[in-house]
């Protein structure tokens, strides 16, 4: 048996945990559903076709500006599903809490779990609690698993990005990412930062109902669009090339990110999809995004080539080009 | 929080039309050297080396802190961490680098406390909330960095903090610039000196340095405005062969530097010869805890005196942070040196020019 032991860095949603997931997990579990490392399981069941996807949330702190850790495991699985194409029905949720949690806490979470399943029209239906020593878990962990119904005709993956595809980011990048880290014991900023965690499968299924001849959907949530970017040129083995110019971030998101030596590229999103769709649609759906409450800020940020496949590029503001790499672990805030 | 003077210096008609006068004035073949590792990172981030024409060669010199750390060192932070009941205090970068053995990543993950803190202030005052514990901070870094340990240890001396120690790995930029040109295989035809460490030491500390070797010398700011301004600087110098010190980052740096920094750095530590990893001794270019203060020396209070370690086999980062050879010139980079498996210290820190070379190019 190796001597290794599990950092950090193998949940940070960068190389180590993809380097994990391919040559420890999916090795074990080899099925042809996992193997399509999408947002979630695509399933043939009985005539039907379904997405079934799970997370598990362990946010620290659990309540940060604009959200908590309860609203934010509804929305991430909604979206997971919902980045299938799918309709969301149904979520399960698993609460671990730690002994000595204030039940008002509890009660707050489990309220705004309530109204975020209510608001994107899902309903909680099944679920168990466990309760651990105190130390044995930090505050609350909650898991939740959705499923939704693809309607027929869907096929969107990670695998069908084309040369030629333009690629739309649905508003400002790094939001959650700042807000979680800013929100942390020993480095509290007065900020107007709040999540960006909203449900998507509003606009993902107008979107998918659009005639936009969508090919992919993604979130790009834990290691940030620059990961998600990495992922979809890796599955679909093409060249993705992005404009610096045109990435959405909010002022004080980059002031905040310059200030700890961190790129946006690589910061969580909690409410943000990328799509993307041949060049003759992207007006079209530009538009319905754009139509979306949570789509306002949606701009077109680049496109697929058939160039350096595998790859993801930037053209940076002042004309020239760079690599954008998959994120590798946690980004560390700099010495100086 | 909104920064002011970032959008300004990434302006990209301005920076548009420096790479056109770089380009216009640029005839002689020219290698310079950013001496900082947040103008490395800045270069690769903004594309910086894909603009300039092929006659000019960025080298990325001994800049980065966490890359400069001696193994044993690191080495000592890793002993620490092992120390029961001890909480140990560190810059976030510095958790990933590889001593001889582990890393305080490692350590952490195997029940060691091991606390990221932001400035040395936190760690202060976690020994202020522990007092049942020791902690240790482990203080790294250059002239922008020093000042502030030195008040750290201050303030723990003045709440009386008898459990509060700290353990120093402090470089001195100009002893390093000297050292580099004193070097066999040389081939530096100017300096980008970092905007940072001279917000302390001011344009002053680099004149003994310039005057004796007579190179171009050009501190600069870290946006792509400022960079672009500070090569064509150093483009004209080398064409026209009149090298001159040039302050290009006026905004932020002054003649003196921050005499109150300076003043508190001297009250607390005193220079020392010290071990650059990759580098080895450099006589002058550290700054150790005065007799005064030894009462906060981590390695005095527990004993610690750990051997030096040879550096890993088959690495280049000492040639690549004088400036001989490229990342892609060591047999290891890309093979067995990755941002995930480190092995020398140019790749461990996202300021390394190797890390930052797989990452951007």
């Amino acid at each position: 048996m190796t001597k290794e032991t599990i950092l950090l860095d193998h949940g940070s949603g960068g190389k180590i945990s993809h380097s994990m997931f391919s040559d420890m997990i999916l090795p074990l579990f080899d099925n042809p559903e996992l193997s399509r490392q999408d947002d979630g399981a695509i399933l043939n069941i009985e005539g039907g076709t379904i997405a079934f996807s799970t997370d598990s949330y362990v946010v620290d702190p659990i309540f940060f500006p604009g959200g908590n850790i309860g609203d934010l495991a509804v929305h991430g699985t909604i979206n997971d599903v919902s980045m299938c194409g799918a309709i969301p029905k149904y979520i399960s949720v698993g609460l671990i809490i730690e002994e000595g949690l204030p039940m008002a806490d509890l009660q707050t979470i489990l309220e705004t779990m309530a109204k975020a399943a209510k608001k994107a029209g899902v309903k909680i239906v099944t679920g168990d609690t466990k309760v651990v020593p105190r130390g044995k878990a930090d505050k609350i962990f909650i898991n939740t698993s959705g499923i939704g119904i693809i309607p027929p005709g869907v096929n969107l993956s990670g695998s069908n990005a084309k040369p030629g595809d333009k690629i739309i980011i649905s508003g400002t990048i790094a939001d959650h990412g700042i807000t979680v880290l800013s929100s942390r014991e020993g480095l509290k900023f007065d900020s107007d930062i709040r999540t960006d965690s909203a449900p998507l499968n509003t606009m993902a299924q107008s979107l998918v109902n659009g005639d936009c001849d969508l090919r992919v959907l993604r979130d790009p949530t834990r290691g940030g669009l620059g990961t998600t970017l990495n992922e979809i040129a890796s599955q679909s083995d093409v060249g993705i090339t992005i404009d610096e110019l045109t990435l959405p971030v909010k002022s004080a998101v980059k002031g905040t990110c310059e200030l700890l030596g961190f790129d946006p590229l690589y910061l969580a999103n909690e409410g943000k999809l990328i799509a993307f769709v041949p060049e003759a649609k992207v007006q079209k759906a530009l538009e319905i995004i754009k139509q979306d409450e949570f789509g306002k800020d949606a701009v077109i940020i680049g496109e697929v080539t058939q160039k350096h496949p595998g790859k993801v590029f930037l053209e940076t503001a002042i004309g020239g080009t760079r690599l954008v790499d998959m994120l590798v672990g946690e980004q560390l805030p700099r010495i100086c | 929080m909104s920064l002011k003077y970032i959008e300004e210096y990434r302006d990209a008609s301005l920076a548009r039309g420096l790479v056109k006068k770089i380009r216009l004035v640029s005839k002689k073949q020219i290698r310079l050297m950013e001496v900082c590792g947040t103008h490395t990172t800045s270069i690769f981030r903004h594309g910086i080396r894909s603009v300039l024409p092929d006659n000019i060669t960025l080298l990325s010199g001994p800049g980065c802190p966490v890359c400069v750390t001696a193994q044993k060192d690191i080495d000592a932070y890793v002993q620490f961490s092992r120390i029961k009941d001890t909480i140990v205090t560190t810059f976030g970068d510095l958790i990933k680098v590889p001593g001889s053995g582990s890393t305080l990543g490692k350590e952490k993950a195997l029940g060691a406390d091991v606390r990221i803190v932001y400035s040395i202030f936190d760690a202060v005052n976690i020994a202020k909330e522990n007092r049942d514990k020791e902690v240790v901070f482990c203080g790294v870094g250059f002239e922008t960095t020093i000042p502030t340990i030195a008040a750290g240890v201050l303030m723990a001396q003045s709440q009386n903090l008898t459990n509060f120690s700290v353990h120093t790995s402090n470089k001195l930029t100009p002893p390093a610039l000297a050292a580099l040109m004193e070097a066999d295989g040389i081939e530096i035809d100017g300096f980008l000196l970092p905007g940072h460490v001279s917000v302390i030491t001011g344009t002053d500390a680099y004149r003994g340095t310039f005057e004796k070797y007579d190179i171009p010398s050009v501190i600069s700011g870290f946006e792509p405005i400022d960079i672009l301004e500070a090569v064509l600087y150093l483009v004209q110098q080398n064409e026209s062969g009149t090298p001159e010190l040039v302050n290009a980052y006026k905004r932020a740096v002054s003649d003196q530097g921050n005499i109150k920094a300076k003043k508190i750095m001297n009250q607390v530590f005193e220079v020392c010869s010290t071990c650059w990893r990759g580098l080895g001794e450099i006589p002058q270019s550290g700054m150790k805890l005065k007799k005064k203060y030894h009462g906060f020396d981590a390695a005095l209070k527990f004993d610690m005196d750990l051997p030096d370690v040879p550096e890993p086999k088959g690495c280049a980062c000492g040639q690549i942070l004088m400036g001989l050879k490229t990342p892609e010139q060591c047999g290891l980079y890309k093979k067995k040196c990755t941002p995930m498996t480190p092995i020398g210290p140019c790749m461990v820190s996202t300021e390394g020019s190797c890390a930052a070379f797989y990452k951007y190019s």
